[in-house]
Order: structure tokens, then sequence, then C-alpha cells
């Protein structure tokens, strides 16, 4: 009896071991990896990069970023063509691609996806205004698009939304045509239009699923997920009936030399399937990485210097596995926040520039990115216009003698000679040991000039409440951005957006105002940029946060993943992938 | 009192204590957990869209109101849906029982029967050698922290020798089986050393009571004794231990789950605790109450089958 059991044991255990899923088919598959849990599938509720991405896989939106072009650069992809712009700047006529089929599903006629027309992004747009959905982008929009605000007012009160009922500023004006007329100018508003926000759904799917939306993406896209769970693994299939769109001919120079032509003009997706693993832990994503069950992953830190030792070079051991290094900067700043609520730091200027001058950015760099970021002299960074090549903030703490000297001068200018008199000040920052070693670190550097500093850390939800509720002094935080334009970094120091909105700081400078109000409504400009480099300059010299770095993002990949480049935009990235079937197979006997 | 009755009359107890989690847990929402709105509209938050999405998720409705609708659901079990994930909680609990499960149940019963076995052991040789060494190895393998036994586990039992899933998790069986052996491996070495130590304390104090000495003068063998003598009255204790942790096994393991990427309920706890995800927590809130209770009860019964001078009244 007790063999009998013991063999039972055993025989299940090996059992389980050889069952594993295997994927014995010559399916060329993207083994891909997020960190997070995915919210969702429905676009509107896609307000994390993890989602978005996801959600870009399925739905397709009118526009998009050209995937071989620096600086970034939007590109038609559902609208046939880029936009007429009236004069005024105010309308935007788009003609949208003909015979563009949705996923079929059966939520159509005969479960055979119908063709994609004009009224479908009316459709779409009205639903991430629909007060009653609430989607997570209606920041995009409040107030750009003429009449769009008062619809979603009047609904507000009641008890349903009336989607028929005409919005002035966004028509369908034929079947293959969209008008969008803007309260204002507002040249960003293209890039809303690159975003899962407004990727298009059919009313059809939305009407079958209701609620359930989010767990049966049925899009345009290339890839196909016929159902969403909130699991481990998400896996897609390749959408047969895609329409025929190739990959680009054309590259920036940069690009152009990594070989990333060479399946120039093939149809879109590259690959059968995809599958997103959804792995939380730094660990197991290197892991598996090494074990070439995933196909690239961002170097964790605590794996940086075995994999990078001289942070500019893969090591050898990797080298020689097949490893492949890519580094490119983020559109992204790091910074402390001083709360100008407070009159210590509101009218205090030299106050700021004393303890940023204290602040040795250098060490930081060395101490918590490995020596690989740059360090942000104000608040844009390089790769979009408004940033200022080897500009460099007389105010910038770099660790020398002199600029110690010069913030103890500042802090005395400031009423303050060696701290004396200045009141303990409390620094907010996340919960995790990062967080609170970069706030010891500030604490330290504080100190050399007299500032007592206090490390208080908080979970993330509780600092968001802290900033909103201006109860914090100063504060560690970073933003990234949602779109490649300088306004976007800009409208963080911007008056009229303090807490709840983006200006966490609640820094008001008259002058900053009236140059953002104006720069903002600018189309693309050698004038606009000229206004952009003065809001630069004056975020540098005003000092109303301390800046920090401006990071970048270091990837390792398999050398048979093809068609690889970091972008800051990764929604829709997949379908220009390739993996090379005979080099996957090779590489993985050395792994 | 009629096992029945006494089983009606326990249950009954639901009523008062699951009005109770819901006012605590209602209050604690109320006055400690950050604003919902703010977490979900995230960096682009603005006071009038805050406001809208408060109307939008009865937050501002009178307290008493939200309060009602909480104990409603309560005794429904229609917990409605996540505010951040937007599912439906009821369909996320089913989802994330099974994998959870799959893990902590295996690991809870190999490690119970493990344990006990061991402390039967060293009782037998208590005061030897054997028992001096168990009992440092139990007190060493409780020194070492869990996080350590699964970066440890996973770099060189699974990279380094290949012998189990790095991580990952199909559902359906067997194919879960290959992805959670190694889990299950190292709760049952996180477990064995408290566990040991508590059954060992427990047998030891059967082991001097007069019944054993009588055994032994009637002769029989030490191994008689332990098995069916000594076990069987240390069992209240042990079911004790044993069947209150029953209702946390479905609440999964945080970090196992978390390092290796099992879809589980302790996931989703944990995601909602961080995003302030009120019916998310309120359900596993009430989940837990409820399920302790039914637990509860079947520890009682059981206290009379294995000791017949046990009354339930």
């Amino acid at each position: 009896m007790k063999k009998t059991l013991l063999l039972t044991i055993v025989t299940t255990l090996l059992f389980g071991i050889s069952c594993t899923k295997k994927d014995v088919s010559n399916e060329r598959t993207l083994n891909l990896t997020v960190s997070s849990k995915v919210k969702g599938m429905d676009p509107i509720y896609s307000n994390d990069r993890y989602s978005s991405n996801e959600v870009a896989r399925v739905f397709e939106g009118l526009l998009e970023y050209h995937y071989l072009k620096r600086p970034y650069t939007l590109v038609p992809n559902l609208a046939e063509d880029m936009p007429t712009v009236s004069k005024d700047g105010l309308t935007y006529t788009f003609k949208i691609k003909k015979g563009v089929l949705f996923h079929d599903d059966p939520a159509f006629p005969n479960g055979k996806g119908r063709e994609l027309v004009a009224d479908d992004f009316v459709y779409s747009i009205k639903r991430l205004a629909d007060p009653k959905l609430q989607g997570l982008g209606w920041w995009l929009l409040d107030g750009k698009i003429k009449g769009l605000n008062e619809w979603r007012s009047k609904y507000a009160e009641l008890d349903a939304v009336d989607y028929n009922e005409e919005v002035d500023g966004l028509k369908a004006t034929d079947r293959y045509t969209l008008e969008f007329k803007l309260t204002k100018p507002f040249p960003q508003f293209l890039y809303s239009l690159a975003m899962p926000f407004t990727f298009a759904v059919a009313k059809e799917v939305v009407t079958k699923y209701g609620q359930e939306l989010l767990n049966h993406p049925v899009g345009t896209g290339p890839f196909i997920l016929p159902r969403f769970e909130q699991s481990n693994k998400i896996t897609y299939t390749r959408n047969k009936n895609f329409r025929e769109k190739k990959y680009p001919c054309e590259a920036s120079e940069e690009l152009k030399v990594k070989g990333l032509l060479e399946d120039c003009g093939k149809k879109l997706p590259l690959v059968d399937k995809i599958v997103v693993n959804i792995l939380i832990e730094d660990q197991p994503r290197w892991l598996n990485f090494q074990k070439g069950k995933v196909d690239f992953v961002a170097v964790p830190k605590d794996n940086f210097d075995t994999a990078i030792p001289d942070a500019k070079n893969l090591s050898p051991e990797f080298k020689a596995k097949g490893f492949e290094l890519l580094i490119s900067p983020s559109l992204d700043v790091t910074y402390t926040a001083f709360n100008h609520d407070l009159e210590l730091f509101k009218k205090n200027k030299a106050l700021r520039q004393a303890m940023s001058l204290a602040f040795n950015i250098n060490d930081a760099n060395k101490l918590f990115y490995n020596n690989t970021a740059l360090p942000a002299q104000s608040v844009i960074p390089p790769g979009i216009a408004g940033y200022i090549e080897n500009f460099e903030s007389p105010y910038r703490g770099t660790g020398k003698a002199a600029d110690l000297a010069k913030a103890k001068e500042l802090l005395a200018k400031a009423g303050y000679p060696n701290g004396k008199g200045l009141p303990e000040i409390t620094y907010d920052c996340p919960a995790s040991t990062v967080s609170r070693q970069i706030g010891e670190y500030f604490r330290k550097q504080m100190a050399q000039i007299g500032v007592n500093i206090k490390v208080i850390q908080n979970p993330w939800p509780e600092l968001q409440k802290k900033i909103t509720n201006r109860t914090v002094q100063t504060y560690g935080i970073a933003w990234g951005a949602d779109y490649p334009d300088a306004e976007n970094f800009l409208q963080l120091l911007y008056g009229p957006n303090r807490a709840p909105g983006a200006n966490g700081s609640g820094y008001d400078n008259a002058e900053f105002n009236r140059l953002f109000k104006t720069a903002s409504v600018m189309q693309n400009s050698p004038e606009r940029t000229a206004l952009y480099e003065k809001l630069y300059r004056i975020a540098a010299e005003e000092v109303p946060w301390i800046y920090g770095v401006h990071r970048q993002s270091y990837t390792l990949k398999h050398a048979w993943l093809k068609n690889f480049v970091s972008t800051d935009f990764e929604a829709g990235r997949a379908s220009y992938l390739n993996v090379d079937l005979k080099q996957k197979a090779e590489a993985k006997k050395k792994l | 009192m009629n096992i029945y009755t006494y089983i009606m009359r326990r249950l009954l107890y639901v009523i008062p204590v699951l009005l109770g989690v819901c006012a605590i847990v209602f209050v604690l929402f109320n006055l400690v957990s950050p604003d919902p709105t703010l977490i979900m509209l995230g960096k682009h938050a603005s006071v009038k869209q805050m406001a809208e999405l408060r109307a939008e998720l009865g937050l501002d409705r009178p307290m008493l109101e939200q309060y009602f609708d909480i104990v409603k659901s309560a005794f429904t079990f229609d917990f409605g849906r996540s505010w951040t994930t937007k599912q439906e909680i009821s369909e996320m609990i089913k989802a994330g029982a099974i994998p959870s499960l799959t893990v902590t149940l295996p690991a809870f019963v190999f490690s119970t029967i493990l344990s006990i076995a061991i402390s039967l052991l060293v009782a037998f040789y208590r005061g030897k050698a054997i028992d001096k060494v168990v009992v440092f190895a139990c007190v060493a393998l409780m020194s070492i922290s869990s996080l350590a036994y699964i970066l440890f586990g996973q770099y060189v039992f699974a990279f380094k020798l290949g012998l189990f899933e790095i991580s990952g998790y199909d559902a359906g069986f067997p194919y879960f089986i290959p992805y959670v052996l190694l889990p299950i491996l190292i709760i049952v070495i996180i477990s064995v050393g408290p566990d040991v130590r508590f059954y060992r304390t427990v047998v030891l104090d059967e082991v001097y009571q007069d019944y054993v000495r009588t055994a032994r003068a009637k002769g029989l063998g030490e191994k008689k004794i332990l098995f069916k003598h000594v076990l069987k009255n240390a069992l209240i204790p042990i079911i004790t231990f044993v069947v209150i942790r029953i209702p946390f096994l479905i609440l999964g393991a945080l970090l196992i789950e978390s390092f290796f990427s099992i879809p589980g309920l302790g996931g989703i706890t944990l995601n909602a605790i961080n995003s302030s995800d009120f019916p998310v927590i309120r359900a596993m809130t009430v989940l837990s109450a409820v399920a302790y209770i039914i637990f509860t009860v079947i520890t009682d019964v059981l206290y009379t089958l294995v000791d017949p001078r046990v009354r339930l009244s």
C-alpha cells in the first residue's frame, strides 16, 4: 500500500515535470515580458504603458510614430494621409483608409469583421468623453474639441448618454472623412491620435460586450486576442486579415547602419504569435532572458555591473552567448520639487539655488544609475526641440568645492547663513529601497551646507495624495513623456496647472506662464523652438526644482530578435519585430 | 446540543461578525486610504475629473448609504467590479483561487505531514543527538528570510541546475505541475522549521502524561505508544493549528506568487491595496472573515470527533 502510494506520487511528479506545454511548431513567436499586471484591453482605460502596449497590439489609431525615424515623427496609420489643417489651425480633416476590417467576432453579422469607417472614430472618441465611462485619457481632449465638453457635461446629469447627438467639432462628413474642429489652436492635438486612448472600437462590439469589452478586444490591429484574462500570460495570434501594411524602407541615418532595413517592404506583422509573460520581479525576468525564454529585457539594476561592467559595453561572457546591448536616452526627467505654496521656497530663489548647488548630481548618477544617466540642466530632456545642447546651468551641483562655496554664499544671501534659522525640511519619496536611498543621499548632500532634511517614505498613492493636498515640503519624483513635445514637460511648471494638475510643485511665474501660453498654441516652427529654449533657460535659472537626471534605457536582446529599436513610444512596435528561427535554434543550444 | 443546531448557531455568528468587518473596512477606507480617484486618474488628475469620478463611483453619497452598500454586497456576495481593472470581482477570485491553491494546498499538506512525522521522531529520541540536531536545524531554517530561499532556489535549482521551471504557470492539470514544484518545495522548507517546533512541543506535552506511563507499564512498544496513543491525544492542538490555517491558503502566498509569476489571489490583493481598489479589498476581507468563521466551526466539530469528552454547547 505504502509502496503504491509512493509510486503514485513519484509518477505524478515525473508526469507533471514532462508536461510543460512546449512550442513545437515552426511559428515565429515573440516572447515578451512586462513587469506589471495588465489592467484590461479597453483603449479608454489604457493609462499606463503596460496596458497601452497591449491595447496597441489589437487596436489602431489614425496616426502612429514612424518606426525608424528620430526625432519621433508622426505618420498616418489608419489615416490615408496626414490631415489637412485649416489656416487658422482649428480644423483638421482626415481621410481614412478604405477596406480596413475589424477582427472577426460574433458581435458582427455572420461573425465577419466589417469595414472601418469614419464614424467609428467619432464613436470611439465620444466613448473617451462619455461621463458615465470616465475614460482615463479624457485629459487629452478636455477643452480642446468644439462642443465635446458641453456634450460630456450635458450627459453627466442624465441617466443615459446619446452617442447620436452631434458634436460640432467631431464629425464624419462622409464614410471615409473625419473632421475635428478645435476650440483653440493646439498643435499637440495630433499626438493624441497616436495614443491608444483614441484608437478605434466598433459600436457593435461595445453593444454586445458592454462592460466586458475590456476582456473582448476587437480592433483592426495586426494581432488577435480572442479573450483577455487577468493571468500571468497573454497570447496573441497574427491577424490573417490584416491590411497591406509594409515594413518601412526609410530610416534615420543612425538607424540605417544597424541593418534595420532588411525587412523593407515586407507585409506586417512579421511574426505569427506574441506571448507576453507577466514577470513582476527582476530575478525571474533576468533568468528567463538568459535561458532564452524572453527575447529582450531591460537590464535590472542589481545585475548591471555583471552585464555591463564599464557601463558602455556588454561583458565578454554575455557577448559570447549572443546577447546584444542597446543604449538609448529616455524622454524623461527626475527631480526634487519644492512646494511653492510655502513662503520659504516661493519667495526665496537663493535658497532653492543653494540647495541645487549643494546636490552633487555626478555622485548620484554613479550611485543610483550606474553612471549611465545624463545630468539634467533644466526641465526638457534631449531628443526634442527646446533642449539646449551643451547648456550648463550655473546652479547644477557637481560636487566641486566651488559649488559648495557658492551654495553657502547663496544660503547666507537667502537669510540662513550655514543653515542657521532654517527649519528642518521634509523630503517625501516613494516607499521603494532606491527611493529611500536617494532620500538619504539628498539628506547627506544638504547637510554639507547646514540644511537639515527629514526623509519620509510613502506608499505611492499616499505620496500622490500628499502632493495633491500640498502637505509636502520637498519630494522626489520623475516625469516621462506622454508625447515627444517640450510642451509636455514645460506644462509641469505652468502656474494654472497646479496640483491636482500636472504642476505638483505649484510653481507660478508670470513670465514663464505668459511665454508658455504663447508657445503651447504655436505650430512646430523655429519661433516656437526659440520660445521653448527661453522657457528652458528660465527653468534653469529659477530652479523651481532640483533637477536630477535624464535616464537612459539599457536593453539586452538576443541576436535572433530582429528589427528591435529602443523607443519611448512602444505601442505598435511588436508588428515590426521579427525572429530568426534558425539563429534562435542555434543560439539556444549555448544557453 | 445537536451538532446541526450547534453548527447553525455558530454560522449565525457570521451576521454580527460581517457587520463588524464591514464597519471596520469602511472606516479604514474612508479615514486612512488615499483618494482612489487620484490613483485611478494618475498624473493627469484634475479637480473636476476627480469630482466626476467620485460621483461615478458613488463616493459622494451619504456615508450611511455607502455603508449599507458594503453590507449588502457582503451578504449577497455580489462584489461588483474592480475600480482599477473594471473586472468582475467574482471572476477575479475564481480565476485566482485555483492557482493559489495549487501551490499552497500541496505545500501545506506536505509540510504538515513532514513536520508531524519529524516531531514524532524527535519526541521518540527526545534529548538525544538527533533531537538536538533537528531543533537546531529548525531554528536555523526559521532564521533565514523567505526571500533568500526564493532567490536561492530560483537561481540554483531552476536556472543553474535546470531541475524546475524558473517561473510561469499553465492552467489545467497536469500543465501547472512543473511550475508549482519549486514554489511548493520552498514553502515546505520555510514552514517546516516553525511547524516542527510547535508539533514537537505538543507531542512532548503528551509523552509525560500518565496514560503514556501506563501504556509503557503494560509493555506496549514506543512506536505504538507514539502513533496510536500520543498522536491521537495531541490531535486537538494539531487540529486547531492546522484547520485555522486553511482559509489563508486560498489567499495565496504573496512573495512566492510574485517571484514565480503564479496568477493567484495574493497578487490580486496586493494590487488592490496598492491602488486603493476598495471593492476588491472589501471582497477579500469579507471572504477571509467568512472562511475564518466556517473553519472555526469545522475545528470545533472535529474536536468532538477526535475526543468524545468534548461537548458542543
